[in-house]
């Protein structure tokens, strides 16, 4: 607990790195909008829901987009909501637009950027036409790369454009302060020549940039393993590969892995319980004819999908792992 | 002789005839009869009576006809001209001085007829004459009979001033004309004919009897001039329009039957003919009409006779009547279309505002910083013209409305319609006038409410009032309302119940998603809704949509902390608070039931209840009402950080430094015993000093 690190940082900085002043603020001003209905019960007891909402990451429900995106722990609780709400859309198998999944996060989020997710979008689709269809699995991973890392995200684009156009990668780039405007593309047949830029340099500069940088960065040594099997990459094929890439993915911590992103058994159980509750709720509509899909689609009937799996099979290291995250 | 069809029933063709026939028209007009009598006639003079008169007169019928007609008529082509020339026997001349027939004599030309000139009447039937010549010279011939030839122009008449009947029946004449001069004529017959146009005969103020039927005309006029005429027969041609008619003061029988005419306009002139007694319309397309009889009837009160049946008085009630009722669905019908018609304007106007409002929104909302609700619709609530069909009201609206009726309220930017069982609302202005007083009649009808050319976000503020002024609306559709988020349902939570909800593609991108029909069904699973844009819900349809957002339902509910339920909940729960109360017709009972509606939600739906809708502007509102707060936040955590450090500092300080004063604490204490004299000395001497 008193680590040697832990002291050597003056006050302010310490709780800052922590968060810890965000969180008491916003606790705060929580306290300040809902006065009334608070005071019934007591602050005592409020402040102790608040923080172990913040424990367990349900804090960002339905909040304002400048506090999901305000700390880490906000992010990476966002996320995981959101794979928790929506995995059922993911396992039905239906293919989304963009739109539509930033119609998903708008549920829990009702002002979250549409940039975001077109940026997220880009990643998946490799920048072309916006407007296709993408699975679930695909955009999570990219979205999550996309929304955890934005600020760095956006250092890597500007060190991309520069070692494009062959400028020197050792100066200091600090991306403008506004949300990351994607800077124009040089013409298609400078880029067209050369497919990218080399790994290696751009690892270098990568790595410089994670040394500097106060905003969190993917681990530098993941980051050398994404790259080492290509000589040369495009922006896009670099976020394409550290958002499949599993030890990123994992040291995140918010998402399971893609083999088992579909499978969250406790829920899985909670969700059988409701559909019965609505199926008995509805005694006086069993008698309609049944046709799947009358809504003219095809629904692909995941009815074995459903069914339990039997827990010994399926790891539930994320409860536990997030317990020990301190 | 003369083709009976004619019966002259006044008898001033008698008066005025000096010669002393009376032209009397029989019905049959058998050749042989009349060449019977005249055998008859004859057989009596020159033969002695037989006993067996009939028997004999047959005998000598076919014996004597063909030699009568030798001995009667002899055609002798003369040598100068190519022309016969017809002799009579002069037996003959003496008895019929006036008259000649000669039908079915295979002539091809008129033959040159000497020494006749008494002749009045001239049968010329059943031939194949082409000309009419050479008969200039009988100039006292008052009948002239060519039926049944193949004359092509009317010739040859000028000179028979004292015609009275011509007959030109089943000929080949294309043309009236060269009756100049026949200004006594009564009956003129062209039946039968080509002729296409009626002309040149306005001279013929003596006609009574006027036959143009089998003809080609398709048109009638240019019939001044015929003062005496009686009947007119026009049937078997082509006529589509009759002008003239009323110009024509003796005309009594009309027959108009077999030709083209399709309504009582085309005719109209007849209702100004006050002669007019006796009209037959069958066989035109007019007479198959449904309002035929009666029109015809409430036009022509004169008429006595129609299509040969004569007029009841009962008919003709009945005819007033019909046609009155005509008038009136005719009136109720262009009131109809006119306010169809500025209906349709009213709508298109209001589309091309939302049109322009849309695109301004477009350029707006590019640019980030500014909001764009307030700029764009300012030009569109400006028009000053208001067209309002409906007079002011304060009353119920009901005295103005019945149940057929529409009622129509226009004014040039929005449009409200209710009709029957359907409220229809076009354009923002529209959503005043839910404001209005409704009568409980009409409202409680009203199960259909459409919504188009008005911003989703702007219905969200008022379907509370809907819930409560409309409590029968159980469907609802949404034309180019811009519902562009799932989120947006979350609204129609609120109301009571919705049975239907139509959302046309049409300018709602919402309807491209894949699952928006189900996260409908979940989010309204409430209110078990029967059919989505026309398609019946089923039951899998529900269960699907509970397998996709279910977990999205449990985690909004078991998972938000508590504070956070009563806050959302709470927060619906003041806004609907806030439309009740600046509402007009406040009554004291909609507070609790309002109460016990949402009691009932969350009691049903504790699980969905905190899946609203905030509109953009009202969340950018609260969002700016917080920035205060968080200010006032942060700088009171500032402070609180600012002391906590400070606190912090001098605890890590004490701790530093503890040990050397304790130690010194500790030698100070030593140092100050070590004498213990003098320590007595002082201790007494501090107690003397504290007292």
């Amino acid at each position: 607990m008193l680590s040697p690190e832990r002291l050597a940082l003056p006050d302010y900085e310490y709780l800052a790195q922590r968060h810890v002043l965000t969180y008491m603020e916003d606790a705060v001003c929580q306290l300040l909008e809902n006065r009334e209905d608070i005071s019934q019960y007591g602050i005592a007891r409020f402040f102790t829901e608040y923080f172990n909402s913040v424990c367990q990451g349900t804090h960002i429900l339905f909040r304002e987009f400048s506090f999901v995106q305000a700390t880490p722990h906000n992010r990476v609780s966002f996320l995981r909501a959101f794979w928790r709400c929506f995995r059922t859309v993911g396992k039905n198998g239906d293919l989304l637009t963009m739109k539509e999944y930033h119609c998903l996060l708008q549920l829990l989020c009702p002002d979250f950027p549409l940039e975001l997710t077109q940026k997220a979008a880009r990643i998946v689709l490799m920048d072309d036409a916006v407007d296709c269809l993408m699975s679930f699995s695909d955009f999570l991973f990219a979205f999550q790369i996309q929304f955890y890392y934005s600020e760095f995200l956006d250092s890597v684009a500007a060190i991309y454009e520069d070692l494009l156009s062959g400028k020197n990668p050792n100066t200091v780039i600090v991306p403008t302060s506004s949300s990351g405007q994607h800077r124009q593309r040089p013409a298609l047949g400078e880029a067209g020549m050369l497919e990218g830029v080399e790994a290696s340099l751009f690892y270098q500069c990568l790595e410089n940039l994670c040394d500097r940088h106060k905003y969190s960065c993917p681990p530098p040594a993941l980051v050398k393993e994404a790259l080492s099997n290509v000589q040369r990459l495009t922006f896009y094929g670099f976020l394409m590969a550290l958002s499949k890439h599993h030890g990123i993915n994992q040291a995140l911590g918010a998402l399971p892995d893609k083999g088992d992103l579909m499978h969250d058994a406790a829920m899985d159980e909670e969700l059988e319980r409701l559909v019965v509750r609505s199926k008995l709720h509805r005694t006086s509509w069993q008698h309609r004819a049944k046709e799947p899909g009358a809504f003219g689609f095809q629904r692909r009937e995941k009815q074995e999908a459903l069914e339990r799996v039997s827990s010994a099979s399926v790891p539930t290291p994320y409860h536990y792992r997030w317990e020990s995250r301190e | 002789m003369i083709p009976g069809k004619y019966r002259s029933v006044s008898g001033r063709a008698a008066n005025n005839v000096n010669c002393g026939l009376h032209l009397v028209i029989q019905t049959s007009s058998l050749p042989e009869k009349s060449k019977v009598r005249f055998k008859k006639v004859e057989f009596k003079l020159n033969k002695d009576t037989s006993s067996f008169p009939g028997r004999l007169l047959q005998h000598d019928l076919e014996r004597n006809y063909s030699s009568r007609q030798g001995d009667h008529i002899n055609l002798v082509s003369s040598s100068l001209s190519s022309f016969p020339i017809l002799q009579r026997s002069s037996e003959e001349k003496i008895l019929y001085s006036d008259r000649l027939s000669l039908e079915r004599q295979k002539l091809t030309v008129c033959p040159i007829i000497n020494g006749e000139d008494h002749l009045r009447l001239l049968n010329f039937q059943h031939n194949f004459i082409t000309r009419i010549q050479n008969i200039s010279n009988l100039q006292k011939l008052i009948s002239l009979d060519l039926y049944d030839n193949q004359i092509e122009e009317i010739s040859g008449l000028s000179t028979l001033r004292c015609l009275r009947v011509l007959l030109l029946g089943k000929n080949r004449i294309k043309k009236i004309s060269n009756l100049e001069n026949l200004k006594s004529l009564d009956v003129l017959d062209l039946h039968g004919n080509q002729i296409t146009k009626i002309e040149n005969i306005n001279h013929l103020c003596e006609l009574r009897v006027l036959n143009l039927a089998r003809n080609f005309l398709s048109h009638v006029d240019n019939l001044n001039g015929l003062d005496s005429l009686t009947e007119l027969n026009l049937r078997h041609n082509q006529i589509t329009f009759v002008r003239d008619v009323d110009n024509l003061p003796c005309l009594q029988h009309l027959f108009l039957s077999f030709n083209n005419i399709s309504s009582f306009d085309s005719v109209s002139c007849l209702a100004d003919s006050s002669s007019l007694s006796d009209i037959t319309f069958d066989g035109n397309p007019i007479a198959q009409e449904s309002w035929y009889k009666h029109t015809v009837l409430q036009n022509m009160m004169q008429l006595r006779q129609l299509d040969m049946k004569r007029i009841t008085e009962e008919e003709r009630r009945m005819a007033s009547v019909l046609a009155k009722k005509e008038e009136e669905k005719k009136r109720e019908s262009h009131k109809q279309s006119l306010l169809k018609e500025k209906k349709r304007l009213t709508i298109n106007n209001v589309a091309r505002q939302w049109d322009l409002q849309q695109q301004r929104v477009a350029n707006i909302a590019t640019d980030e910083d500014r909001k764009d609700s307030d700029s764009a619709q300012d030009p569109c609530q400006i028009d000053g013209s208001t067209l309002s069909a409906f007079p002011e009201e304060t009353g119920p609206l009901d005295s103005g409305l019945n149940n057929a009726l529409q009622g129509l309220s226009v004014v040039d930017t929005y449009l409200v319609e209710v009709d029957g069982d359907t409220l229809s609302l076009y354009g923002s202005g529209a959503l005043e006038s839910l404001d209005r007083n409704w009568s409980v009649q009409t409202a409680g009808m009203i199960t259909t409410v459409s919504f188009t050319f008005i911003e989703f976000d702007e219905i969200v503020h008022v379907l509370p009032k809907l819930k409560i002024k409309f409590p029968n609306s159980l469907h609802l559709k949404f034309k180019e309302t811009n519902l562009v988020m799932l989120q947006q349902f979350n609204a129609l939570a609120q109301l009571r119940r919705i049975d239907q909800l139509t959302i046309d593609p049409q300018g709602n991108p919402v309807v491209n998603f894949t699952l928006w029909k189900y996260y409908v069904l979940f989010r309204l699973s409430h209110f078990s809704m029967q059919k989505i844009n026309g398609t019946e819900v089923t039951q899998n349809d529900m269960i699907m949509a509970e397998r996709l957002f279910g977990i999205l339902a449990h985690v909004a509910s078991s998972e938000l902390p508590q504070y956070r339920l009563i806050s959302i909940l709470g927060d619906a729960r003041k806004k609907q608070f806030r439309y009740l109360l600046e509402s007009k017709g406040k009554k004291p009972g909609i507070i609790n039931e309002e109460n016990n509606d949402s009691k009932r939600l969350v009691g049903e739906n504790t699980n969905r209840a905190t899946l609203n809708y905030t509109t953009k502007d009202f969340y950018n509102e609260k969002l700016e009402e917080i920035k205060e707060k968080k200010k006032f936040c942060k700088t009171y955590i500032e402070d609180l950080v600012k002391e906590a450090t400070e606190i912090n500092m001098k605890n890590e300080a004490l701790q530093k430094l503890w040990p050397q004063m304790f130690i010194e604490l500790v030698r100070d204490a030593v140092i100050e015993i070590r004498n213990k004299n003098s320590y007595m000395k002082l201790c007494l001497q501090q107690i003397t000093d504290q007292k």
